[in-house]
């Protein structure tokens, strides 16, 4: 007890180093709280108000043959009090404007619209419209417009229902075209014969309801009112808890990270009070007594900063609803979330007591003679014991049989029935047993890592020499912190990786199916005369103006095959195309480029010879090469132009694809404009496909920004664990500043030195991060099975691992600036 | 005893009038109370005086480690007391050595690295010549590729100095450079710095509270409560620690 008294004691004389050895702990207790916390806010604004069937409904008849009849016939059931059919129907008001009608009572307890102004509907004609709606289509209150509501047997517009507006609503939904008015209106309107779901509630003390209504509604699922309503509360929910499930999971490896960072950081603590714990030792404390009163430190300090990071993210949480309220935006206040709260300290609790504990115990080992030690280094291991090097081999063959059983197990180019799941996990579970080799091989690797990469850096001059050195004499210390960094970038490398690589995947499916900037065609199939393909050909504004061809033929027993004349060399964008087999290159006349459906159904292969029916006519041609799925313009065949010509194609064109002559939105804009200049007049359509590839490749770069900004939490965790090593360290090392100050370091020197030693655990981090992430995630590509290429953005990595060291850089400035201020004299004297 | 000498204008280093005040109000202690004294070129000095006496913090100033509250610190024509950091930092790597009591040298390097690391931070390579000599003469060449951990105190002391002295410093300022050594190890240091004076007109200041240690110096330089109470030329055992004996007594 007295071994944990002195211990506190020493806690209470320095609060601050206390938040620095938790603050990774406390900085993810702040994430995952601020999750927590995010959840609620988005499941409160989402779902406020947004329970679809309202509260008084007892019953619902739905998700079945409900006729009108049916519904009528529910209403008369005993014990019922109401019963509203809902029906949803609806039409176009003019040509563009769509009106949806809705049926609804318009007052009493089941009532989904409330009259705000005029009067609510009573008989067939009338309509009430929600405030959206009467300002988006223009509708004032007595005006008539007319619906097309109504449509004979086989399809046809019957004349259109004139209604008038004779009310305003509020309603739950109003997205600007919704109408509404009494069920039976709604029957005569729009001659409809069924309803979509009956709603209904019991009278005081019915009972049996629910059985009269089964045995009534035949072939419809009857449910209870609260059923229905948690069942569409969740779905809503669903969705948002999907997105928080994702973030969850990467929440739950920044936590693991902020564990690797903590135990770290209790090492470097408990090895600076090495002396103090062996004076304890030499003056009778026990080791068990040392080891818990260390663990009990580490408790400590998980409660302090885990409140401290609940407490801020609690703060900020209540801020946000206040500061975007200046703003106009209203989102709900998170509210305080007592068990999540306790729980999340609880995990902080954890962590730290789990990261403690290994350092604890070998702290307490220390021999009392230690204390008796003048000399003011703690020699600091720079080898692993026996059973971590055992650990770490046996982690890394586990790694590497995984890793060998997805390699074996790849899918081919086709793969049929392939299952990429467990794969997948294989990788995974891979790449997390190699991390953890990593972990427990750490310091072995520092020093051959060092070795190569620091080699700049130590050529750099003495400044720089030393720094390698620092880093370099205590190879766990640097081990523990630049594996938190190497996992920050592992994630990073394996998205960069796998998004550039899925990016080439939907850039070739665009090559096929959009392989130019535009593509004219006539409007209803008409076809294009030549003259207007060289008009085309003659605007400066276009290039690559490429016309084709398009027939339908019979291949086998299979018609409506589409063959084209697409010139392949013509568009740039068709070189992005993937090719099963042979080469598109080798089309000539006599030859045939097939779509992946088209080998597949005639089992062909290149070289092979396929014969084309059109009509009366027919060719045979080798096949040249095989594309993996449809060819381009969504085409079966693509044959030589004269080779279409012989199988009966006119003279005319089907369209034309061009390319735009600059870059950038005003070439696109630019091309456009003289395509529409340049068929002016004529019936002719223009398709803008790169506003199509672009709206993908938006798509994907969206996903993957994402992707990186939760990867981002485990990055921040490693900057904060490389800072408060520096910090932790340079405490340490006061003594050794005050040499190097002596003898005759400038300041600048100093601070650039420290901030050095900062850096290279990035780099020793970021290099271990792209050895381990790329090859991993290349892995992971080809698990998919999507026949995605291996793209590995070299730029985009080099920009990663700048970056990565420029955080740890800056990380190291605040303690190096301290370190440096040190007088001399000062740091020499201390001990 | 004697009265104390203004410094001669040749000497190497010098206070004048120096005070050191640490602290403010009543809590003020004066560790330097008006000293002055001269350390000649190619002399061995010891500052001796019992604890708290100001010795340390003469020193450190003199060495530009540390600022004075007033008075002068000259090294050469130089006050250091006037100069920024950036010039004492200057003035450290070439024109001061330093031994202290605990060797201090920087673990990561070895005891080559350790030895030139001052005129690597000044950007001079060093004299082949004096190194060569420095380190045949102290006995460490066949431990230049060791680092400060494999050495014994003895050894990482005689690097320091090799450290300290390989740079050709105008002074050598050496802090108690015996206190963590055997009284073999700790005479063969002393004899190594007496010869460097005899044999390299080295300048030495060194401070110790050890009379045997001081009677290798060629003057003693006594301090008592931050003034200077005297000193001794051509020292012996015996002399020192009567006029040791003598300050305790005065006070």
């Amino acid at each position: 007890m007295s071994v944990l008294r002195t211990q506190m004691r020493g806690v209470a004389r320095r609060p601050t180093r206390l938040l620095l050895t938790g603050l990774a702990v406390l900085v993810v207790s702040f994430v995952v709280y601020a999750s927590v916390l995010a959840q609620q806010i988005t499941e409160r604004s989402v779902l406020n108000g947004l329970s679809g069937t309202p509260e008084a409904v007892d019953l619902v008849v739905r998700n079945g043959d409900i006729s009108t009849k049916t519904a009528a016939a529910i209403g008369q059931v005993p014990g019922v009090a109401e019963a509203v059919a809902r029906i949803d129907a609806g039409g176009m008001v003019g040509t563009d404007d769509y009106l949806q009608l809705q049926s609804d009572p318009g007052s009493g307890p089941l009532a989904l619209a409330t009259v705000t102004q005029g009067r609510y509907p009573q008989k067939a004609g009338e309509i009430a419209v929600t405030p959206r709606t009467a300002e988006r289509m223009s509708l004032a209150l007595g005006q008539t417009v007319s619906v097309q509501l109504r449509y004979s047997e086989d399809g046809k517009p019957l004349p259109p229902t004139r209604v008038t507006v004779v009310g305003l609503v509020k309603a739950r939904d109003d997205y600007g075209f919704q109408a509404y008015a009494p069920t039976s209106a709604v029957i005569a309107m729009t001659g409809v014969g069924q309803a979509s779901r009956v709603e209904l509630r019991y009278a005081p003390g019915a009972e049996g309801v629910q059985d009269r209504v089964t045995a009534i509604a035949k072939g419809a699922e009857v449910a209870t009112g609260a059923d229905v309503r948690l069942e569409e509360a969740e779905a809503k929910a669903s969705g948002v808890n999907a997105v928080f499930a994702v973030i969850a999971m990467f929440v739950a490896i920044a936590v693991v990270a902020a564990g690797l960072v903590a135990t770290s950081t209790f090492r470097i603590m408990f090895a600076q009070r090495m002396r103090q714990l062996a004076l304890l030792r030499a003056v009778g404390a026990g080791r068990g007594s040392i080891t818990r009163s260390l663990a009990a430190e580490g408790a400590l300090t998980g409660l302090v900063t885990g409140l401290a990071g609940v407490l801020i993210a609690l703060g900020l949480g209540h801020l946000l609803p206040v500061v975007t309220g200046w703003f106009g935006f209203k989102i709900s206040s998170p509210g305080f979330p007592v068990p999540a709260a306790l729980g999340t300290v609880a995990l902080a609790v954890l962590i730290t007591v789990l990261a403690v504990l290994a350092p604890a115990a070998s702290a307490a080992r220390v021999s009392p003679l230690e204390a008796l030690r003048s000399s003011g280094t703690t020699g600091s291991r720079r080898d692993i014991g026996a059973l971590r090097w055992v650990t770490g081999l046996v982690l890394a063959a586990g790694a590497g049989l995984a890793a060998a059983y997805v390699i074996n197990g790849l899918p081919g180019r086709d793969p049929k029935d392939y299952d990429p799941t467990p794969m997948l996990f294989a990788v995974v579970g891979s790449g997390a047993l190699a991390f953890f080799a990593l972990v427990a091989l750490g310091p072995v690797l520092v020093r051959p890592v060092l070795a190569l990469l620091g080699a700049p850096i130590r050529r750099s001059g003495p400044v720089g020499r030393l720094a390698a050195g620092g880093v370099g004499a205590a190879p766990r210390r640097a081990a523990a912190v630049s594996v938190v960094v190497a996992l920050g970038v592992t994630l990073i490398a394996g998205a960069l990786v796998g998004g550039a690589s899925i990016r080439v995947l939907a850039e070739r499916e665009a090559a096929a199916s959009a392989p130019a900037d535009y593509e004219v065609t006539g409007e209803d199939l008409a076809s294009m005369p030549v003259a207007l393909v060289d008009k085309l050909r003659d605007r400066r504004e276009l290039t690559h103006v490429t016309p084709y061809r398009r027939i339908t033929t019979k291949i086998g027993n299979v018609e409506g095959l589409t063959a084209v004349d697409l010139t392949m060399g013509s568009l740039p964008e068709l070189d992005k195309l993937d090719v099963t087999a042979g080469s598109v290159k080798d089309l000539k006349p006599g030859s045939a480029v097939i779509s992946g459906f088209t080998a597949e159904t005639t089992g062909l292969g290149v070289g092979d010879k396929i014969t084309l029916v059109a009509g009366k006519r027919s060719g045979t041609f080798t096949i040249a090469a095989r594309l993996p799925d449809s060819g381009p313009l969504g085409s079966a065949v693509v044959l030589d132009p004269g080779d279409l010509t012989k199988l009966g194609a006119p003279a005319t064109y089907s369209g034309v694809l061009a390319d735009a002559a600059e870059s950038g939105e005003k070439g696109r804009t630019d091309g456009k404009r003289a395509i529409d200049e340049s068929v002016a007049g004529a019936g002719f359509h223009t398709d803008v496909l790169a506003d199509q590839r672009d709206q993908i490749d938006e798509q994907l770069t969206l996903l993957l920004v994402i992707a990186l900004g939760l990867i981002g939490l485990t990055v921040a965790i490693a900057v904060v664990g490389v800072g408060t090593t520096t910090a932790l360290s340079v405490v340490e090392r006061v003594r050794e500043s005050g040499v190097l100050r002596a003898v005759g370091l400038s300041q600048g020197g100093l601070r650039a030195m420290l901030t050095a030693e900062s850096a290279l655990y990035g780099v020793i981090g970021a290099a271990i991060g792209l050895v381990l992430g790329v090859p991993y995630a290349l892995l992971a590509v080809k698990a998919l099975g999507v026949n995605a290429p291996l793209a590995v953005p070299v730029g985009q990595l080099a920009v990663v691992f700048v970056v990565l060291i420029a955080l740890t850089a800056l990380a190291g400035v605040l303690p190096a600036r301290k370190a440096a201020k040190v007088s001399p004299v000062a740091a020499l004297g201390t001990e | 005893m004697q009265t104390p000498v203004l410094p001669d204008t040749m000497a190497a280093v010098a206070a004048v009038d120096l005070t050191k005040v640490y602290g403010h109000g009543d809590t003020a202690v004066r560790a330097l109370d008006g000293v002055t004294v001269g350390f000649a070129r190619a002399q061995f000095t010891a500052i001796m005086g019992p604890s708290g006496s100001g010795k340390s913090t003469l020193m450190h100033c003199l060495a530009g480690l540390d600022t004075a509250t007033s008075g002068q610190a000259l090294l050469g024509g130089t006050d250091l007391t006037k100069q920024s950091d950036k010039v004492l930092t200057k003035v450290r790597r070439e024109r001061i050595g330093f031994v202290f009591q605990a060797f201090n040298l920087l673990p990561q390097l070895t005891a080559a690295q350790n030895i030139t690391l001052p005129l690597e931070l000044a950007g001079r390579k060093p004299d082949r010549h004096l190194y060569t000599h420095l380190t045949e003469t102290l006995g460490i060449t066949g431990r230049l590729d060791h680092r400060p951990g494999e050495l014994s105190g003895g050894q990482q002391q005689r690097v320091a100095l090799a450290r300290a002295l390989v740079s050709r410093p105008e002074v050598v300022f050496a802090d108690e450079p015996t206190g963590n050594l055997d009284s073999r190890s700790g005479a063969e240091v002393l004899l190594f710095l007496r010869n460097s004076v005899r044999e390299l007109g080295q300048t030495i200041v060194m401070v110790t509270h050890d009379p045997g240690a001081a009677a290798y110096a060629d003057r003693v330089v006594l301090l008592a409560d931050g003034r200077v109470a005297g000193e001794i030329d051509r020292p012996d055992t015996a002399s020192v620690t009567d006029a040791l004996q003598g300050l305790a007594a005065a006070r």
